[in-house]
């Protein structure tokens, strides 16, 4: 397994060529075939001994070669000085100096990404938990179809649907329109949601960009918690004097927090890294760490800092997310 | 019932684990021609590469809304050449991002002809990515207006020949601004607050801002001489003056009316203002940029006669005279008002348009970038990058 881990790390992370390269195919075939072969000779017993590795093979091979062979060499990268600007062969050197520059130069659209991600988590469940809770309980016949139209926005692609926010926000768009027909934009400018009279290219344009991509990711985990939920044990909690509340705070609402955790962590952290939204709503104050990633990678040609911008990226998500986990209380979603 | 759930489900366990093995049998006779596969793929470019001798074929990868519907067409059919013609161009220097993984090993990109513009042409050609042009086989190139041959980076026109020029100045929607703009320092009025764009191509947007503070741009050497503009830009961006930086996508918001007022390619503005009467451009009175998009023959192709066949054909005025019928631009070819005339209708209402053929009063505030130092341009573009943000 581990050899057959390696080898494609190898191959993918470009470290043998030519013969060597398939040098390691060969090795890598032969452990296949001896333990399709050991398995092949082998009894009953060899064979179930054998069968969690015979399943891992595929996902090993594959993450090997598209996931940690790449990382390895964005890992490389990241340590690697330029010696010219269009160098594009950057030689590795150890050079931490990226990493200080990732933190020294992205600060604020480090922070901005992590705002903008919670503050879309938090609307999302707030929208979603609601919508979650009435198609599971009261969906009754119509419940795969409500299902369903939670899932229609997929059926679009991912940028059509953020570009038509455009329209439904430009200046002269309809939603600016009743606004100000219904006179209340002193109210929206005063809780930062409008800006001079605009509602495009406004941090509130990003998060609500955010919050409509992501919402189907929190609803739909959700959705899968709460249906598990035998009502019986509502009515229990009602013949014992609960209150329809507190049987939802003390019965339905911690049995669904799986959900809500994996809700959260399918929202929270790719809208992190998205790019997209503040792409297309934002404005040059609300840039998230995408959209440097992006442009240091593909404007500014700049790999070494690219890379190691995205480490950091991924180091604070995966603290982030233990944090959340840790607060959470593993137990309690098991 | 548990005990018959268990049965059964151990059986088929046993029964897929068997069609398991010999399926990961297969994968394994998969691994083994990788190799070969490989070995095809690297066979299969090389050969790629060797066909190019027998039928004709072109292959053109320029900006977008760059050429009428009939051109493409009419060359075909005018030399029998296979064409192909993509719009894939949309940025310097995302452009260069995407083909640079390429070239710098070596390696052919898709296409025989780009057109990068003036100063990323220079780039190209400095980091042989560009093959020397054919120049017998393009007698047409003598209808070439003299002020766009020989820059001091290619000065016999060895690597490069002009595709379309244009100008960088001021747009604005008056029914977002209720009244008329002249001058650069409109962008900066505060009336506009977050409704004012910028281009992302900084030779362009820079430019404006160091002519609009009375600087020649024929001065601009080092990074020290713009540093004012520079802290100009970036304090109207922080001010939230500035709504967004754009590539060519800023015609939507300025049609809309997202855009009160952006720095704009004049082609794009006759465009626009056919169907918009609100539209308008101008070269503000402190100066606009003067640019040119050239056309490069890139490393890698082999493709040579039709590369020569197609510039030899499009500096024909009549058929640059279409091209710019549709596009707006300013035609790098002489002649091309009088083919405008002859076809009458639309087209020679264009001979009349100062958007595309400007008066000489807006000529004359014309400025054009020099080259900057490697060095220079690097701290250029590094600061232009923070200030956009991204």
């Amino acid at each position: 397994m581990l050899i057959l881990a390696a080898g494609a790390i190898a191959l993918g992370a470009g470290w043998v060529s030519g013969a060597a390269a398939i040098a390691v195919l060969v090795i890598m075939f032969t452990s296949v075939v001896s333990i399709v072969w050991t398995a092949f000779v082998g009894g009953l017993e060899t064979r179930r001994a054998l069968a969690p590795y015979g399943l891992l093979k595929p996902g090993i091979i594959w993450l090997s070669l598209f996931f940690l062979a790449p990382l390895w060499s964005m890992l490389e990268m990241s340590l690697s000085t330029k010696k010219s600007r269009f160098d594009f062969f950057p030689s590795f050197s150890w050079h931490w100096g990226n990493y200080a520059t990732a933190l020294t130069d992205f600060g604020p659209q480090f922070g901005r990404s992590f705002f903008y991600a919670a503050t879309a988590t938090v609307l999302t469940l707030l929208i979603g938990y609601p919508l979650a809770y009435v198609i599971a309980f009261r969906g009754g016949k119509f419940k795969s179809v409500l299902l369903g139209l939670v899932a229609v926005p997929f059926f679009t692609s991912y940028l059509i649907r953020t570009l038509a926010w455009q329209n439904l926000l430009a200046d002269e768009g309809p939603i600016v329109g009743i606004i100000n027909k219904l006179g209340v934009e002193r109210v929206f400018e005063f809780l930062h949601i409008m800006d001079n009279g605009r509602l495009m290219n406004t941090p509130a344009a990003v998060i609500g960009g955010l919050t409509y991509n992501f919402l189907p990711f929190m609803i739909l985990p959700i959705f899968v918690s709460l249906e598990k939920i035998d009502v019986r044990l509502v009515d229990a909690a009602m013949d014992l004097y609960s209150t329809a509340t507190g049987a939802f705070r003390k019965v339905v609402l911690p049995m669904s927090l799986p959900g809500v955790f994996a809700g959260s962590l399918l929202v929270f952290i790719p809208a992190a890294g998205d790019f997209v939204n503040a792409q297309f709503l934002g404005s040059p104050q609300t840039t998230m760490i995408g959209n440097s990633i992006q442009d240091q990678f593909l404007r500014q040609l700049n790999y070494p800092v690219a890379t190691a911008m995205s480490f950091v990226l991924m180091a604070v998500i995966t603290v982030s997310v233990l944090v959340y986990a840790k607060f959470m209380g593993t137990e309690e979603l098991m | 019932m548990e005990n018959n759930n268990n049965v059964s489900s151990s059986r088929g366990a046993r029964y897929s684990r068997r069609e398991f093995l010999i399926r990961s049998g297969l994968v394994g006779a998969g691994a083994l021609s990788l190799p070969a596969l490989l070995a095809a793929c690297g066979g299969g470019s090389s050969g790629g590469a060797a066909s190019g001798g027998g039928a004709k074929e072109l292959y053109f990868e320029n900006w977008p809304g760059y050429i009428d519907t009939e051109t493409v067409k009419a060359f075909e059919t005018a030399t029998g050449i296979k064409f192909k013609y993509t719009e894939a161009f949309n940025d310097n220097n995302e452009y260069f991002a995407k083909v640079q993984p390429l070239l710098a090993k070596g390696q052919k990109i898709g296409p025989d002809i780009v057109a990068p513009t003036f100063w990323m042409a220079d780039r190209f050609i400095q980091l042989g990515w560009a093959q020397k042009l054919d120049k017998a086989a393009i007698p047409n190139a003598k209808n070439l207006r003299d002020d766009l041959l020989a820059p001091s980076w290619d000065p016999k026109n060895e690597y490069q020949l002009p595709w379309q020029t244009g100008v960088a100045g001021i747009a604005y929607n008056k029914k977002a601004t209720g009244k008329d703009l002249k001058s650069v320092e409109d962008l900066f009025d505060p009336a506009f607050k977050g409704k004012v764009g910028m281009l992302t191509e900084m030779r362009d947007t820079l430019g404006l801002v160091l002519m609009g503070m009375g600087k020649k741009l024929s001065d601009i050497k080092t990074y020290d001489d713009a540093v004012a503009a520079f802290d100009k830009i970036e304090k109207a961006k922080s001010d939230g003056q500035i709504r967004a930086f754009t590539g060519n996508d800023y015609m939507d918001d300025l049609n809309t009316g997202n855009f009160a007022a952006c720095v704009a390619w004049s082609g794009d503005v006759m465009q626009i203002a056919k169907d918009n009467p609100d539209v308008h451009f101008v070269v503000p009175e402190e100066g606009g940029t003067s640019w040119y998009d050239t056309m490069l023959w890139v490393a890698g192709s082999e493709n040579k006669d039709s590369v020569s066949a197609w510039m030899n054909y499009i500096y024909d005025p009549v058929n640059a005279a279409r091209i710019t019928a549709f596009t707006g631009y300013f035609s790098p070819v002489k002649g091309v008002r009088e083919e405008l005339v002859k076809m009458g209708g639309e087209a020679a209402a264009l001979a009349d348009n100062p958007l595309v053929f400007p008066d000489s009063n807006s000529v004359s505030r014309l400025q054009t970038w020099g080259s900057l130092a490697e060095a220079e341009e690097a701290k250029f573009d590094e600061r232009f990058a923070s200030i956009t943000g991204a």
